[in-house]
């Protein structure tokens, strides 16, 4: 096909971009969770 | 979680918007990879575009929304609007990490480089720097008064920075590509790229919103909550 080979860049991208995203949503889980326990 | 209240029940909905655009998220990875051609001379890495550009746009949207409501706060001194701004500023980092990451990604790819100091990579820098500075300004002033003031001030100051990183590829020099689809000349994207960029804009986009609509509904519940306790001190 002749396409340089740089795939590595592109699942480090997407390695780096789902870890960000999943980790806030995580980080925002145990607020919620923290939240509801302090507001019993 | 009990849905007696207005907060709770923009809590639930957050994570219901969230989980899905984290789900469909996925989708748009399988899209990527299985249904988007590989653009000929750049190669696989170019795939990077896809989660590049979506994450800038959000945090743009972000930052334009905190902006724009630091000014609606200063009109109307409205705590609400200050809490908005707040939970948009965070949401705004942590979607303008991914931009600043992926960025130089596949800068070293095209580039040959990681960074290039360019108009765009730099205003873009300062734009996340100053709003580093207006998370660690609000952690920073006791008074929430004083602290919705003066954050709004920054916020505002900021906003001014949207519009001329929007810009910049157009009034500078830069290596840093134009839009490729807000731009004269109409989108310059083959049809199946471009479906999958909007599809990718458009799940990014419900992500911000559900990150928005839990991070403002935790920040109220603990407000209403340091207030009760607060009442029942007093």
């Amino acid at each position: 096909m002749g396409y340089p080979d740089n795939a590595i860049y592109a699942i480090v991208g997407y390695v780096v971009t789902t870890s960000i995203l999943v980790g806030y949503a995580v980080v925002l889980f145990l607020r919620t969770r923290k939240e509801q326990r302090a507001q019993r | 979680m009990t849905n007696s209240n207005p907060i709770e029940r923009l809590l639930k909905r957050g994570w219901t918007l969230t989980i899905a655009a984290l789900l469909s998220l996925v989708a748009v990875y399988v899209r990527v990879v299985y249904f988007t051609p590989v653009e000929s001379t750049q190669g696989p890495a170019q795939k990077i575009f896809y989660v590049h550009v979506p994450s800038a746009w959000a945090a743009l949207v972000a930052f334009a929304v905190t902006g724009i409501v630091s000014l609606l706060y200063l009109k109307r001194r409205d705590e609400k609007l200050d809490t908005i701004g707040a939970a948009s500023a965070e949401v705004g980092l942590v979607f303008g990490a991914v931009m600043l990451t992926t960025g130089p990604i596949w800068g070293k790819v095209i580039w040959g480089a990681w960074w290039a100091w360019d108009a765009k990579l730099t205003s873009t820098l300062f734009l996340y720097i100053l709003f580093v500075g207006y998370v660690v300004l609000r952690g920073a002033v006791v008074d929430p008064e004083m602290r919705a003031r003066f954050s709004a001030v920054v916020g505002i100051l900021a906003l001014i920075l949207v519009p001329f990183i929007y810009f910049s590829v157009n009034m500078f020099r830069t290596l840093h590509p134009e839009p490729p689809v807000l731009r004269s000349g109409g989108p310059a994207l083959p049809g199946s790229m471009l479906l999958t960029l909007m599809l990718s804009v458009v799940v990014f986009s419900v992500l911000y919103v559900g990150f928005l609509m839990v991070r403002y509904s935790l920040s109220v519940l603990k407000d209403l909550r340091e207030k009760r306790a607060a009442d029942g001190i007093s």
